[in-house]
């Protein structure tokens, strides 16, 4: 029946997409949960990665998919470059000031690629990302398969790295207790640092890997932001699984708003989910809330 | 300074301001009309910098989302214009008491669950892009395309074909959230505001309605907001979703007050009008061209802003004034 | 004399953790009562349960006969009872004037008598060179002494100060003891929780003792001093009652 395959098909590219925007959220909820910083800047990072994507592949011919690679590491500097610049000092500071800090940042973003590449929108193809996946009735198109496989694999990593290593242990020691974490000797700006600059190569990493099939310019970081914050709420402020669960949902909430109604009513779709979120469960799905 | 606290400005003060307020009122009658048109909306984002200090500066109460106000102002008045023959001077405070009754249910909901300081702002964005869902989807209202008025020489309707009486306006409305903001400040109402935004818990303890008072605080800011809206509408002739809800002028707010001072009745202006000279003059240098102009003064403002609030936390005014 | 505040088998927990356990006694009009125990006995959130910053999981509370249980904080404040937080919490930007006279508003609506209002208590306290000073720059005692004034200001029926003796050399005892004392002569019931016991017991008239969060004792200071069960668990069997 044509109305059942339609809603599969919507439902399974609400899934994929679902991903990318976990992969994004993962990163807004770890520098969350482990400095209580809420970073209006999240989605232009994204922003910025994807535009350093488009810039790799305009002027050194380099295919998206091998940019991504590349920009995780480098953003995982321009993390730590930014917490040691602005983030630092608003650590522990008023939410006031947090907040104004992170906007600052956001418009230098925004404005630096203004001007260097003007609004229009931008795309880059790649021809690892051509063709589609057949499954069953489903035709899923590559680019957002490998999105969503990129996404969940970085997800997969984070998880592992948290759990397994060192400094993924001091990580979580200091998202749990910050005092006992200092009292133990854990050196908590270090960590800090570390966990804003995972947050933002997450978040660069998912940017990059949505290039292939997403317009880009430089005003698509306020709805990266906002999504990362609803799927960060929704399953719940640090946690990983929370993350991934929630980002489905909204994957596929999105998706369904976009197919049966307009993109508009979409948006305003996930927002009032947010809210009533916000108002009648904070901790979200999973998550403990840490207020 | 007196122990009386804030005490009455002296004379010399309220002269510089009279003088102050006179000069703006002839400024634009030996002006082009280019600079007029400039002189009105460095104004205008001085009053929406005003409207938001109320809420944000005095009461501590973050809101990304006062662009919903701007819009139900601008909508209700050209509504109310287009269909209904009401004219915008009427319907600027229709639009007023729906905005207040907006900002007071959405922040009563808010409070009533306990969501605060940066959650109650992202909630505030969420509500931006909630009404600019519903406002783009409504065909009354223009739907996407927005709502067009034509520009004629009738001054019962707001409609004037110089531009010079829209710049009077506007003037007036900063002289009077000026007034407003000064008579606040004097205020149990203020007094409270004030209490609550350094330290909720404390002020509740020392009999201060919390609830009651930010509520109250964020629809008088709301009703505020809305008339500027109306404003808008009328100064442009052409409203649509696009540009009502644009950061942009959250951003303006937000800028204007902190860099110029928050909680503080001159401070959004002072800092409203930097911006705004500062921000025409650089765009107008022959150097570069005007869109890239304006993204370098805006990077200049982005990094402004973090500075400012790192290093100099009371903005502009700040820097004198200081008392022990 | 009336009960004018009664604490009715109040209990509350925290994420598994008892704090409070079946908490019940009774503060008549007038007079100083004190509240004592080890830390972590559960006295300051008793504290925050009468003053309306949290709510028990059961009990009752009733002020002046009336239940006010899980009111808000402002309200109940208006109605009469007034806190200091044991550690002090000034307004950073407000001046020590506009910290006491936010607290008249609520008894004095109009600005000009509560400004008058609020340098006279100041005064009262020994503020009165220090009415322009921000929160921010208040020293320690400072800060202690604004605590109260404020608390003082709302006009309070029943005032609980936490632990307001903390970190004061002796000399700094005697002297808030003397404001305590002459609070209390103002028909103002003071309920007051203190480790510095010297002070508890020179004002007060009777004295509960919690330990783990329930009441292990409750009679005059000299009855809890000797009780064995108050020595063991907090005073310590060395302890000689002055």
């Amino acid at each position: 029946m044509q109305w059942s395959s339609d809603i599969a098909q919507v439902a399974a590219s609400g899934l994929l997409m679902g991903l990318a925007y976990a992969l994004v959220a993962v990163g807004f909820t770890i520098v969350f949960g482990v400095m209580n910083v809420v970073n209006f800047a999240h989605g232009h990072i994204a922003m910025a990665a994807m535009f350093a994507s488009f810039a790799l592949n305009r002027f050194l011919g380099l295919d998206p998919y091998i940019a991504a690679l590349f920009l995780f590491p480098i953003f995982l500097v321009v993390g730590a470059l930014l917490y040691r610049t602005s983030i630092a000092p608003a650590v522990g500071a008023s939410p006031a000031t947090q907040m104004l800090v992170t906007l600052g940042l956001l418009i230098v973003i925004e404005n630096t690629a203004n001007l260097i590449f003007g609004g229009d929108l931008r795309s880059v193809r790649s021809p690892i990302g051509e063709g589609s996946l057949h499954l069953g009735a489903l035709v899923l198109p590559m680019s957002r398969v490998l999105a969503a496989a990129g996404s969940l694999l970085a997800i997969a990593a984070l998880w592992a790295f948290l759990r397994f290593t060192r400094f993924g242990k001091e990580i979580r020691a200091a998202a749990s207790n910050e005092l006992g974490a200092r009292l133990v000797g854990i050196p908590i700006q270090c960590v800090f640092m570390q966990a804003f600059a995972l947050g933002t190569a997450m978040a660069a990493f998912a940017g990059a890997m949505l290039v292939p099939f997403y317009l880009i310019n430089p005003f698509i970081g306020y709805d990266f932001m906002l999504k990362a914050f609803v799927i960060a709420i929704i399953g719940g402020l640090g946690s990983l699984p929370g993350a991934v669960l929630a980002g489905l949902i909204i994957g596929v909430v999105e998706a369904f708003g976009d197919f049966y109604l307009t993109a508009s009513y979409a948006t305003a779709l996930v927002f009032g989910l947010l809210m009533l979120v916000l108002l009648f469960r904070p901790a979200g799905l999973m998550g403990s809330f840490r207020s | 300074m007196s122990a009386a606290g804030k005490s009455s400005p002296s004379a010399l003060v309220v002269a510089a301001i009279a003088v102050a307020v006179a000069l703006a009122a002839v400024f634009p009658f030996f002006v082009r009309q280019q600079m007029v048109v400039a002189g009105t909306l460095v104004l205008f984002s001085c009053y929406l910098a005003q409207c938001w200090n109320l809420a944000a500066g005095y009461a501590g109460q973050f809101s990304l989302g006062h662009t919903v106000f701007l819009a139900v102002g601008a909508y209700t008045s050209t509504v109310l214009f287009r269909d209904y023959a009401v004219s915008p001077w009427i319907g600027i405070w229709v639009g007023a008491g729906l905005a207040a009754l907006l900002g007071a249910v959405l922040s009563a909901v808010a409070f009533w669950y306990r969501v605060r300081g940066v959650f109650f702002a992202v909630i505030t964005l969420g509500s931006v892009e909630v009404f600019r869902g519903l406002f783009s989807g409504f065909d009354i209202l223009g739907g996407t395309a927005g709502i067009f008025l034509i520009s004629a020489n009738d001054p019962m309707n707001m409609n004037f074909l110089s531009r010079i009486p829209y710049y009077e306006i506007i003037l007036a409305l900063v002289v009077l959230a000026a007034a407003g903001t000064f008579w606040l400040e004097r205020s149990r109402l203020g007094q409270y505001a004030m209490a609550l935004r350094e330290d909720e818990e404390a002020a509740e303890a020392s009999g201060v309605p919390t609830f009651r008072c930010k509520i109250v605080v964020i629809a008088i800011s709301a009703a505020a907001t809305a008339l500027a809206g109306t404003f808008y509408a009328q100064f442009l002739l052409f409203i649509v979703p696009e540009t009502l809800f644009s950061f942009d002028h959250m951003l303006n707010m937000m800028l204007g007050t902190i860099v110029g001072g928050s909680g503080t009745i001159l401070g959004p202006i002072v800092g409203s009008l930097l911006f705004g000279v500062l921000g025409d003059v650089l765009r107008s240098l022959p150097v570069v061209n005007s869109r890239e102009a304006a993204s370098l003064v805006r990077i200049g403002y982005g990094l402004f802003l973090i500075i400012i609030v790192l290093r100099m936390p009371r903005g502009i005014v700040g820097l004198w004034g200081r008392r022990s | 004399m009336s009960d004018l505040l009664q604490i009715e088998r109040i209990g509350k927990r925290f994420r598994g953790l008892k704090a409070l356990d079946d908490v019940s006694f009774s503060v008549e009009e007038g007079g100083v009562f004190g509240i004592i125990g080890a830390n972590g006995a559960g006295k300051t959130t008793l504290f925050n349960i009468i003053s309306g910053a949290i709510k028990p999981d059961v009990g009752i509370v009733r002020f002046a006969g009336v239940d006010v249980t899980g009111q808000v904080p402002s309200r109940l404040c208006i109605a009469g009872i007034g806190r200091t937080f044991q550690i002090a919490r000034p307004f950073p930007d407000l001046t020590v004037l506009e910290t006491i006279r936010v607290a008249v508003l609520c008894r004095v609506h109009a600005m000009r008598a509560a400004t008058e209002r609020a340098v006279a208590i100041a005064h009262r306290f020994g503020l009165a060179q220090k009415l322009d000073r921000r929160g921010r720059h208040l020293n320690v005692l400072e800060r202690k002494r604004l605590e109260l004034a404020r608390a003082y200001a709302t006009g309070p029926r029943l005032l609980l100060l936490d632990e307001v003796a903390a970190g004061l050399r002796p000399s700094e005892v005697d002297v808030f003891v003397d404001i305590v004392r002459a609070v209390a002569s103002e028909n103002i019931t003071v309920l007051m929780i203190e480790h510095v016991l010297a002070a508890v017991f020179a004002l007060a008239r009777r004295v509960v003792v919690l330990d783990q969060g329930k009441t292990i004792a409750d009679g005059t200071p000299q009855a809890v001093a000797a009780d064995p069960k108050v020595v063991e668990a907090y005073l310590g069997a060395g302890y000689v009652a002055p």
